[in-house]
């Protein structure tokens, strides 16, 4: 049976895991590391590199070196207005509802740029199980938008996955916490990650964990620490840096910040601009209460939206990079008044959970379900830009709901319909979702024709609509248009034009093979000239192998693999005769070997 | 099928509700589209469409007002704000303008909670009507009481909605 994954990817490191005899393990990389940094690095020549080498461009390569994308996924330029200044990316002018990295004259959508380190992923679970993947379970934080899980979905799809689920992060670490060994309980996952931040609570019967409520902010994270930290640098120079200085200071606070967990002072040393800080734990605390504070409002959100009361939380577990920080647990602790399940690796503990979710998904595990919800409300618009809900937040998924819908003036043929998501009165202060036109309404006097909408939205928490005009039992044919994501056409094209990629990726692969297979005929070159049979060649045959190892060198270390092949075939005929003098001296002195033998 | 059929439960508002999460959870075992990932498309369509029933059922039943209004939709009755007693208005009109003030911050922190205690209590007294009001109608549909006498008690609950419907935006604005 092929076999499924489960991928974190996450703002700052993504990872894959997979469930093998029962227990989840995170699969390592090319480079034996665990954590793959979300960080793709562009060269000139269109080769990408995913991962730790990419984020050592960073700081070199600020402008082709794409981080933190996962902040992009489903927005639109005004979305992310407010974080521009402090990163290196050049937006292409048509962002306002996909943001666009300009990148070599060429434009990446964000599920494109999630699509590589979907792709690198997918690689290093094929090099460690030795099976080709194609089906993976990957997770979102729980509180993104419709836009945001079709553009994840959209991702692994460019990226030659089949998703068959996207899982709530916070929902997938509470399956990998083993907590079903607990029959009862209600836990509360707090997940505080580079770039957002989750609350969920669960309620937790018999193997079945039903999610009753959770809030977050899908802009709120590690990042915004840091960025505190940057603006504070910022203040305290006298220059304005560049780009590749911004980046120095980036990695100099991130630095800072990861040492104050454990340490009570760090130093913030950016040598590019030869300047250096110290920080005290209590400064820093002081710096980044906000930023926690502002975590602990959705908690309150949470249970009251689960009517509970703090101290109703049997648990309370700890998931991502950023619960490391000390005044974090502490903050947390003091709101639910319990210590916090720290015993998992914060940075695991959701691709180990994505894991479980695939082997349920694979029938191997029948004993455990999540009965997860939709973080947001969905409405649609009525009279007067009001908002009008249709299926309320925290419903259980799939939750569907049916309206009726008439035209207003006789004969009309077309109704529009206007799809959001949010809390809010008014459709201004809520997240457009999609327009549907319903078309090929039979001509009936206004009022007449009952057209019965029915919204539904999935496991995956992505919203479909079917239309049906009651009278006449037609079905309508309905056109999406999503507000800010990607049609399916677009994708479509994406795919195809990941197939470059997918040969690029062979390319890169057969220029390493030739690379290596290079340095092995040069070794071997080397001893056959250490050889006492190399004195028995000709002057020209050992000018032509000093030739034929010169070229070898020259070629190997560019691009193309059928020049460094055509190299390693001449100095492979060079050294042919070489060769043979080498083995036949070899067998005869066998051979003399085996008669001294015989004779004894 | 309609959600109480869902649950194999008579058109009835009392309902306990921990045995309709039991059953909730048991059915949701045997439909959920988790346990359809290699089965064949219509299958997989038939078991998201399955739990969605399901759980838009369990969502509107568990609660005990939706599930009221839930009996009323199935017999074509809807709560009409619009028609409460001129008295009752015009008290909400008085709680409404004192929610004003607390919404402000010009109120003191005792006003704000007499306000929140006064709103719960008249809550509190539409739910037990309610309450009354359900038990009724669970009698009628049990002793098989003629048409005309199970509609009377539908318009009963109705009113009750429509008249309660004020209070709990109010409190709900509260929150």
């Amino acid at each position: 049976m092929p076999k499924i994954v489960g991928i974190d990817l996450g703002t700052t490191n993504s990872l894959v895991a997979i469930v093998e005899d029962g227990t989840p393990r995170v699969l390592p990389g090319r480079d034996g590391s665990t954590l793959v940094p979300s960080v793709i690095y562009f060269d000139e020549g269109g080769t990408t590199v995913v991962g730790n080498p990419a984020k050592e461009k960073m700081v070199e390569k600020p402008k082709n070196t794409v981080f933190s994308i996962k902040r992009f996924m489903g927005k639109g330029i005004e979305d992310v207005r407010e974080d521009l200044p402090l990163l290196p990316f050049e937006v292409a002018p048509e962002s306002e509802h996909i943001i666009r990295l300009k990148i070599f004259g060429r434009d990446y959508t964000p599920p494109e740029l999630s699509a590589f380190i979907l792709r690198e992923l997918k690689h290093n679970a094929e090099a460690t199980l030795e099976e080709e993947i194609k089906s993976a379970v990957i997770t979102v934080p729980a509180y993104f938008n419709d836009a945001q899980r079709q553009a994840t979905k959209d991702a692994g799809r460019i990226a030659g996955l089949d998703v068959l689920r996207i899982v709530n992060e916070p929902t997938a670490a509470s399956l990998a916490y083993g907590l079903d060994k607990r029959k009862q309980g209600t836990i509360a996952v707090y997940d505080f990650g580079g770039g957002t931040f989750d609350i969920s609570i669960l309620k937790l019967s018999e193997g079945i964990f039903e999610v009753l409520s959770t809030s977050g902010d899908t802009h709120l994270g590690g990042d915004d620490i840091d960025e505190i930290l940057i603006r504070l640098v910022l203040g305290e120079l006298k220059q304005r840096p560049d780009i590749h200085q911004l980046q120095a200071i980036r990695r100099a606070v991130n630095k800072a910040k990861e040492e104050l967990s454990s340490a009570n002072r760090a130093d913030i040393t950016v040598q590019e601009l030869q300047y250096r800080r110290s920080m005290t734990r209590e400064e820093f605390n002081k710096l980044i209460d906000p930023i926690i504070e502002r975590t602990l409002r959705p908690c309150r959100q949470a249970l009251q939206d689960a009517s509970l009361k703090p101290t109703d939380i049997d648990e309370v577990v700890m998931v991502g990079g950023s619960t490391r920080i000390p005044l974090v647990r502490q903050r947390v602790q003091e709101l639910f008044g319990r210590v916090p399940h720290t015993e998992l690796n914060p940075d695991e503990v959701v691709a180990l959970g994505a894991a479980v979710q695939a082997d349920i998904l694979a029938g191997s595990k029948r004993d455990m379900l999540l009965l997860d919800v939709t973080p947001l409300s969905l409405g649609i618009e009525t009279m007067g830009g009001v908002m009008s809900k249709i299926i309320p937040r925290n419903s259980t998924i799939p939750a569907s709901a049916t309206e009726m819908f008439t035209t207003f003036v006789d004969g009309q043929t077309n109704v529009k319909i206007h799809v959001l998501q949010g809390e809010r009165e008014l459709i201004k202060d809520c997240r457009s979702l999609a327009q549907f036109d319903l078309k090929d309404i039979p001509p009936m006097p206004a009022g007449l024709p009952r057209i019965e909408v029915k919204f539904l939205i999935d496991a995956d928490g992505i919203l479909s609509v079917a239309a049906q005009e009651q009278r006449t039992n037609k079905y309508q044919s309905i056109e999406v248009k999503p507000t800010y994501g990607l049609t399916d056409e677009q994708v479509e094209h994406m795919i195809l034009e990941s197939f470059e990629y997918a040969e690029a990726d062979i390319e890169a692969r057969l220029v390493i093979e030739a690379r290596n297979e290079a340095e092995t005929v040069l070794n071997a070159t080397a001893k056959g000239i250490a050889d006492e049979q190399y004195a028995n060649i000709s002057e020209e045959e050992k000018a032509e192998i000093g030739a034929a190892i010169a070229r070898l060198r020259e070629v190997m270390r560019t691009n193309d693999h059928q020049v460094i092949r055509q190299a390693i075939e001449r100095l492979g005929n060079a050294t042919m005769h070489l060769a043979e003098l080498i083995m036949n001296a070899a067998i005869s002195k066998a051979l003399k070997d085996k008669r001294v033998r015989e004779i004894q | 099928m309609d959600y109480f059929e869902v649950f194999g439960l008579p058109r009835q508002l009392g309902i306990d509700t921990l045995a309709l999460e039991k059953a909730f959870h048991d059915l949701s075992r045997k439909h959920h589209p988790d346990y359809f990932t290699r089965a064949s498309p219509s299958e997989k369509t038939q078991a998201v469409r399955m739990t969605a029933l399901l759980n838009d059922a369990y969502r509107t039943l568990r609660h005990p007002v939706r599930r009221v209004e839930y009996l009323l939709s199935l017999y074509g009755f809807k709560p009409d704000s619009s028609k409460v007693p001129q008295a009752l208005l015009m008290e909400v009109f008085e709680i409404n303008e004192q929610l004003e003030e607390v919404k402000a911050g010009k109120a003191s922190v005792e006003e704000a909670d007499s306000l929140r205690a006064q709103i719960k209590e008249k809550r509190e007294r539409f739910d037990s009507q309610l309450q009354q009001a359900s038990l009724e109608w669970d009698e009628l549909v049990k002793r098989g009481e003629p048409e005309a006498r199970l509609k009377e008690q539908l318009g009963r609950l109705t009113e009750i909605l429509s008249e309660s419907s004020y209070i709990r935006n109010l409190e709900r604005e509260l929150e």
